[in-house]
C-alpha cells in the first residue's frame, strides 16, 4: 500500500507538471495575446496611438519581454527573482524589451523592416524589484490580468467558489438521493412500466445536450410562464439586483434569501435532471448484475426477506462501481459546470474559465486548469483506495 | 442396439447460409425506434445535403426592414418565411439547412477521422504490445486525466481566429467548401474546428479497440492462421480486424452523438464556428440573447439537435442489439 501510494503520488506530480507545461504554452502561443489586443483597441479608438512605451509597459506586466523558459520557472516557481545568490550573473541576457530592426533593401528598390536581433535586452539584474509570484507551485497563481486587474487570481476564484460549491454540491446530493432509489426499484421491477418509463427518460436525458436542456427549462418555466401570468422563475444570475415581483408569490427583495433560493431553483434543476439521468441507469445495470448472482439465489432459497435481499445483499454491492463516478465528481464539484453556468449566467467557476479564455486572462485560466487536473488526479487515488476498502478482493500493487 | 439406416436429406439444401450481414439487418429491422430513428436521421442528411438547392433565399443576405418576423409569415416583399427571419432578418429556414449541412456534416466528418486514429492505434497497441503498447496506453492515461471539455475549449481558443495562417492546400479547403456547403474562406475555420474535435475524439475508441483485440487476438482460429503461415498485415487486415468491428460501429455510432453535441456547445459558447457560417450550436446562442421577446427563436435550431441526438443514440442502441449475437429479439 505504501509503495503504491509513493509511486502514484510521484506520478501524480508528473501529470501535473507536463499539465502546467502544456496548459502555460498553449495559452503562450495563442495569437490574440494582449499586446495585439491592445493594439486593437487603441486603433480602433482613434484617440491616442500607442507608443513604444506603452508596449514596453504591457510586455512589462505580461512578463512578455522575458524569454519564455525564464518566463515559465517565474511561474511555476516564483525563481528567479534577481541575480542568484544576490549577484551571480547579473548581467545575464534573459530577454528582450526592444527587438532590434534591421532594414532589408532588395534589388528592385523595396525596403522591408524586419525584427533580427535585440536592441535593449533585460538582464537579471533588471528583474529585481518586480511584482512576481511566488510561484503556482507554491499555490501563488499571480494576479489577474483582464478580468479584475491587478487583483491576486486566488481571490478571484475565492469570491467565486462558493456558488459553485453550492451549486454543484446540492445538485450532487439531490441526485444520488434521487437516482439510487430509481435505479434500484427500475432493476428490481425490470421490465415493468416503471423501468420502461425510466429507462426511456434517462435515455433521452442522458443523450440531449445541457445547454439545449437549459434552454428549454428558461423558455418554459421564466419566459412562458411570466408571459402566461403564472409564477415564474427568474432566468439568470445568482443574486437579483432590483426588486421583483411574482405573481401569487408577491415582491420579492433583491438579495434576500428567497431571491437567492429562486435563482438557484432551475440550474440546480438542470444539473440534478442530467446526473440523475446518467446515474440511475448505471445504478440499474450493476444492481440487475449482482441481482443475478448466486449468493442473491441463495439467500432467496434460505428464506431472506425480499427487501433485505435487496438493500443488505444486493444494494450493497451493486454501489461498489459507483464509486468510479467520485473521481468525476470530485472534480467537477470544484470546476462546475462549464455550459449550464454559462447559459444561467451563475457566477461560479466554469463561468469563470469560459470568460478568462474568451477575454485572454491567460493566469485565471491556466490557475483554474490546473487545479481541475490536480483534483482529478486526486479524485482517481480516492476511487482507487477506496475500492480496496469497500472490495476486499482488490489488493493495490 | 439400433442400427442407424441413412435417412436420406428431405429439404434439398437450395439456400446459401444466411450472410452476417443480412443476419444483422434483419435484427436492426425489428428494433422500431430505430428504423424510425434511422429515417428521420436519413431524411435530415437528405435536407442538408440538399440545402443549397431548397433554400428559398441567400444564406447570408440581411434584410433590416424584415427582423424576428415570427415563423410562416411574409415580409414587405410578399417573401414567405417559413420558420421567420433572425436577428438581422436572415430567412430561418435557409440559415438551418445550410447549419444542418456543417452540424451534421461537422459530426459525420470529425468523428470518421477520430475513430480511424483510435482504430489504427488500438489496433497496433493490442497487436504488438511491448514498447508499441507502452507508449499509445501512457499517452491514452495522459490524455484521460484532463478534462476534456475545459481542454478542448483552450485549444479551441487558441486555433480559432487563427486559422487564416496556417496553409492548407487549396485542394484540401475546397473540398471541405464543397463538402460543408460554405465558402473557401470559411472552410479553413470549419476544418480547424473539425480536426480539433478529431484530435480531442479518439482515446475512448482507442481503448475498445485495444481491449478487443487483445482477446480476439487469444482465438485459436488467429493460431491456426499463423501456422499456416499468415503474415502479420493478413493477420490484421483479414482476421482481428474484421473481427473486432462490431464494437467499433457503435462506438462510431455514439462518437457521431458525441462530436454533435461538442461542436454544439463550442458554437453556442461562441468559441466554435462562428457567424456568418451557421451551425445548430451558432443559431441557438444567437437566440437565447432574443428569447425573452421571441420565444420561438430558440426553439428552431434547439429541436434539430435534440431529435437528432436522440435519433443516433437510438440507432446506436438498435446497433448494438442486432450486433451482438448473444442477444435474443
Amino acid at each position: 500500500m505504501a509503495a503504491f501510494l509513493v509511486r502514484r503520488l510521484l506520478q501524480m506530480f508528473l501529470v501535473t507538471i507536463v499539465a502546467a507545461i502544456c496548459s502555460y504554452t498553449l495559452l503562450y502561443i495563442s495569437p490574440g495575446g494582449p499586446i495585439d489586443q491592445l493594439l486593437g483597441e487603441r486603433q480602433n479608438g482613434g484617440v491616442n496611438r500607442i507608443n513604444q512605451d506603452d508596449i514596453l509597459r504591457v510586455k512589462q506586466r505580461f512578463e512578455l519581454d522575458i524569454y519564455a523558459p525564464v518566463r515559465f520557472s517565474r511561474w511555476l516557481i516564483g525563481w528567479p527573482t534577481g541575480p542568484i545568490l544576490g549577484s551571480i550573473g547579473a548581467d545575464w541576457t534573459v530577454g528582450c524589451a526592444i527587438p532590434g530592426q534591421v532594414r532589408l533593401r532588395y534589388p528592385d528598390g523595396r525596403t522591408e523592416i524586419v525584427e533580427e536581433g535585440c536592441d535593449q535586452p533585460v538582464t537579471l539584474a533588471d528583474l529585481e524589484g518586480r511584482k512576481s509570484s511566488r510561484g503556482v507551485f507554491f499555490l501563488d497563481f499571480g494576479v489577474s490580468q483582464v478580468i479584475l486587474r491587478d487583483r491576486p487570481v486566488i481571490d478571484l476564484i475565492g469570491t467565486r467558489l462558493p456558488y459553485t460549491l453550492y451549486l454543484m454540491g446540492g445538485s450532487t446530493l439531490l441526485a444520488l438521493v434521487i437516482a439510487v432509489p430509481i435505479g434500484v426499484y427500475s432493476a428490481v421491477k425490470q421490465y415493468s412500466r416503471f423501468d420502461y418509463t425510466m429507462t426511456t427518460i434517462a435515455f433521452v436525458g442522458s443523450s440531449l445536450p445541457s445547454f439545449v436542456f437549459g434552454i428549454f427549462a428558461i423558455l418554459i418555466f421564466s419566459v412562458l410562464a411570466k408571459q402566461a401570468g403564472l409564477p415564474y422563475l427568474p432566468s439568470g444570475d445568482a443574486v437579483g439586483i432590483r426588486d421583483y415581483a411574482i405573481p401569487l408569490l408577491g415582491t420579492i427583495e433583491a438579495g434576500s434569501f428567497f431571491d437567492r433560493f429562486l435563482r438557484f431553483l432551475m440550474p440546480c434543476g438542470v444539473l440534478t435532471f442530467i446526473s440523475i439521468a446518467g446515474w440511475s441507469r448505471f445504478v440499474r445495470g450493476s444492481m440487475l448484475e449482482v441481482l443475478s448472482q448466486d449468493y442473491v439465489r441463495t439467500a432467496r432459497a434460505k428464506g431472506v426477506k425480499e427487501s433485505a435481499v435487496v438493500l443488505k445483499h444486493a444494494l450493497r454491492n451493486s454501489l461498489i462501481p459507483f464509486i468510479t463516478l467520485l473521481a468525476g465528481v470530485l472534480a467537477t464539484l470544484f470546476g462546475g459546470a462549464l455550459i449550464t453556468e454559462t447559459v444561467f449566467n451563475w457566477p461560479g467557476l466554469g463561468r469563470l474559465y469560459i470568460d478568462a479564455l474568451g477575454r485572454s486572462d491567460y493566469n485565471v485560466a491556466n490557475a483554474l486548469l490546473l487545479i481541475n487536473v490536480v483534483l482529478l488526479l486526486i479524485g482517481i487515488l480516492i476511487t482507487d483506495i477506496l475500492y480496496t476498502i469497500v472490495d476486499p478482493r482488490i489488493r493495490l500493487g | 442396439m439400433a442400427t442407424t439406416t441413412a435417412v436420406p436429406v428431405d429439404e434439398p439444401k437450395t439456400t446459401e447460409p444466411e450472410s452476417q450481414l443480412s443476419i444483422v439487418l434483419r435484427r436492426f429491422r425489428k428494433h422500431r425506434l430505430a428504423m424510425f430513428s434511422l429515417g428521420l436521421l436519413l431524411s435530415m442528411l437528405l435536407l442538408s445535403a440538399l440545402a443549397p438547392v431548397i433554400a428559398p433565399y441567400p444564406r447570408d443576405e440581411p434584410n433590416l426592414k424584415a427582423r424576428f418576423l415570427t415563423p410562416l409569415s411574409t415580409d414587405v416583399n410578399g417573401g414567405l418565411h417559413i420558420l421567420g427571419t433572425d436577428h438581422l432578418g436572415r430567412d430561418s429556414a435557409t440559415r438551418l439547412l445550410f447549419a444542418s449541412r456543417v452540424s451534421l456534416g461537422t459530426a459525420v466528418f470529425a468523428t470518421l477521422i477520430s475513430s480511424t486514429i483510435g482504430i489504427v492505434l488500438g489496433l497496433l497497441a493490442g497487436f504488438f504490445g511491448g514498447w508499441v503498447d507502452t507508449i499509445i496506453s501512457r499517452a491514452l492515461e495522459i490524455v484521460a486525466t484532463f478534462p476534456t471539455l475545459s481542454l478542448l475549449l483552450i485549444v479551441v481558443s487558441i486555433f480559432v481566429g487563427n486559422e487564416k495562417n496556417i496553409p492548407f492546400p487549396a485542394i484540401v479547403t475546397k473540398t471541405i467548401s464543397f463538402l460543408f456547403a460554405v465558402s473557401e474562406r470559411e472552410a479553413k475555420l470549419v476544418l480547424m474546428v473539425n480536426l480539433i474535435l478529431a484530435l480531442f475524439g479518439w482515446t475512448g475508441t482507442c481503448r475498445l479497440m485495444r481491449g478487443m483485440v487483445l482477446s480476439v487476438r487469444e482465438n485459436v482460429y488467429i493460431d491456426s492462421a499463423r501456422a499456416l503461415g499468415a503474415s502479420n498485415l493478413r493477420l490484421l487486415a483479414r482476421h482481428i480486424f474484421p473481427n473486432s468491428l462490431p464494437p467499433m460501429i457503435v462506438d462510431f455510432t455514439l462518437g457521431v452523438n458525441g462530436t454533435l453535441v461538442a461542436e454544439s456547445a463550442l458554437s453556442f459558447l461562441g468559441f466554435g464556428i462562428t457567424d456568418p457560417t451557421p451551425t445548430w450550436g451558432n443559431m441557438l446562442g444567437y437566440a437565447q440573447s432574443y428569447m425573452f421577446q421571441y420565444p420561438w427563436m430558440p426553439l428552431i435550431p434547439s429541436l434539430p439537435i435534440l431529435l437528432a441526438s436522440v435519433a443516433i443514440n437510438y440507432i446506436g442502441d438498435g446497433l448494438r442489439d442486432a450486433l451482438d449475437p448473444r442477444q435474443k429479439i
